[in-house]
């Protein structure tokens, strides 16, 4: 039987260029994932790639969710299939309320779980508590998809997504970067708030102390020249502050 | 303040006097004045509309236009910025799917001194739609403290649509603030990425970001009950 979730030989490429190749990685239900590696060893490829961004062509191997063959289906069922992703630059999109988005995203997800939708006062309520969670003004749900936020604020309104939608499976792709020292503070509250034996996490980070302090993961898998070359707990991380990746190098 | 007939529809706004006109079937022509310090909020909805609208514009007079085009048509729209100070803005939304065939036309003369003319004209075209915007803003040269703009903005929704865009910039006054500008253009793909990565399906996100586009110009319409109708008239006239 396979893992919750199975990836295996996983090649991918974007462009004529090939990124991934030959990844492996097997993933329980409840788990906290770190992922790290240089620059270009294709931890954002990999996740774009299980999200199903059309920018990038798989060229072999296989991922099963929930036994499920991912890769077969198309962005918006990878989601509605609980797979969140936290973009490390979410797009600005005017015109349209984060209230608004949220309500279709919500109920997107829901019909596809074969429920009614949810009524207006009910998702109201929910997205006002947990907005509070992140420090998001009633103000700030009010105004178009990121537009004329901070970093700060656009990883905020990030997290606040991933606790409207619940999403099981999350993905967190570099939510620490560009951010300065009390954004980075917050940066972790989603994980801290949703982590849970029902709920896996992939972080992205170069930053281990953000990692140490707030993520706290069970397992770090080091990435080079698009393949895993290390899995192994937080011991990785001391030897990766220590030494960085050159090590690494010499097993990929 | 109007007269109605098939053909024509002429509209005067006296002196001083602040009026609000919306037209939902269109005369062949129309005709409309806008007096001495007067201000008329006109809107309009062009439905497979063929139409000719000339506005005049007195003295300190204020004219705001926003025009919903869909479905086949032609539209025409002049404005004579006659009298010293006088202000023109004209907002257009237009959409057109299936084999529509849908063209606009402006021509804007600045006549006066310190007349200030704005147009935001946005559009959209689905199927094997074809659309075409030329907007004309004429300053003859003896004019003095022009202040005009024009922009263009539109959204090809399918392979076989086409848009065709023609600004037409006549100046020949020194003392003149013009801009303008046209982009044409399909959807997002990162937006509609990041939508679908949330959960909304293809032609949920497209919708969703095709009214946003449009809405821009609609949100301008003051009263709520008529916006929420045109908004949701042009949703479903583009096939979305």
């Amino acid at each position: 039987m396979s893992a919750w979730l199975e990836i295996k030989d996983l090649s991918a490429k974007v462009g004529e260029k090939e990124i991934l190749k030959g990844l492996s990685l097997s993933v329980g239900k409840g788990e906290i994932h770190v992922l790290m590696g240089p620059n270009g060893s294709g931890k954002s490829t990999l996740s774009n790639v299980l999200c199903g961004d059309p920018m990038y062509e798989v060229t072999g191997g296989s991922v099963t969710f929930k036994g499920k063959d991912l890769l077969a289906e198309s962005i918006e069922e990878r989601a509605c299939d609980g797979i969140f992703m936290a973009f490390q630059r979410p797009v600005e999109i005017p015109g349209v309320t984060m209230t608004t988005f949220m309500k279709y995203a919500l109920n997107a997800r829901r019909r596809a779980a074969g429920l009614s939708e949810m009524d207006a006062v009910s998702f109201i309520k929910r997205l006002k508590i947990r907005a509070k969670a992140f420090d998001i003004s009633e103000e700030m749900l009010k105004r178009p998809v990121n537009v004329g936020f901070s970093g700060g604020e656009k990883k905020r309104m990030e997290n606040l997504q991933m606790a409207v939608l619940e999403p099981d499976f999350c993905i967190l792709d570099e939510m620490d970067a560009g951010l300065d020292v009390d954004a980075v503070k917050v940066a972790g509250a989603g994980v801290q708030i949703m982590r849970g034996p029902e709920r896996t996490f992939f972080v992205i980070s170069h930053n281990i102390g953000f990692l140490r302090e707030q993520i706290k993961p069970d397992f770090v898998h080091i990435l080079v020249g698009g393949r895993v070359v290390a899995n192994g707990g937080t011991e990785l991380m001391d030897e990766v502050e220590k030494n960085g990746f050159s090590r690494f190098y010499k097993e990929a | 303040m109007t007269q109605n007939t098939e053909k024509r529809t002429v509209v005067d706004v006296a002196e001083r006097e602040t009026k609000t006109l919306v037209e939902t079937v269109l005369s062949a022509e129309t005709v409309v004045s806008v007096g001495k310090g007067a201000s008329l909020t006109h809107y309009r909805l062009a439905e497979d509309a063929e139409n000719a609208l000339t506005v005049r514009l007195d003295a300190g007079a204020s004219y705001t236009l926003i025009t919903l085009a869909l479905g086949t048509g032609k539209l025409r729209i002049a404005a004579d910025l006659a009298g010293e100070g006088a202000v023109c803005r004209s907002d257009v939304v237009y959409a057109a799917t299936d084999d529509e065939v849908l063209s606009l036309q402006t021509d804007f003369t600045h006549n006066a001194d310190k007349t200030v003319s704005r147009q935001l004209v946005k559009g959209a075209a689905n199927g094997r739609a074809k659309a075409s915007f030329e907007g004309r803003i004429l300053i003859p040269y003896d004019k003095k403290e022009i202040d005009g703009s024009q922009q263009h903005r539109a959204l090809l929704l399918s392979r076989d649509c086409e848009i065709a865009a023609v600004p037409r910039l006549e100046i020949y006054a020194d003392d003149v603030k013009c801009a303008h500008g046209s982009a044409v253009g399909s959807l997002n793909a990162e937006q509609l990425y990041y939508m679908r990565a949330r959960g909304l399906d293809e032609s949920e996100a497209r919708r969703l970001l095709t009214t946003a586009f449009l809405n821009e110009v609609l949100d301008g319409i003051r009263d709520e009950a008529l916006r929420s109708d045109w908004e949701a008239q042009t949703a479903e006239r583009i096939g979305l």
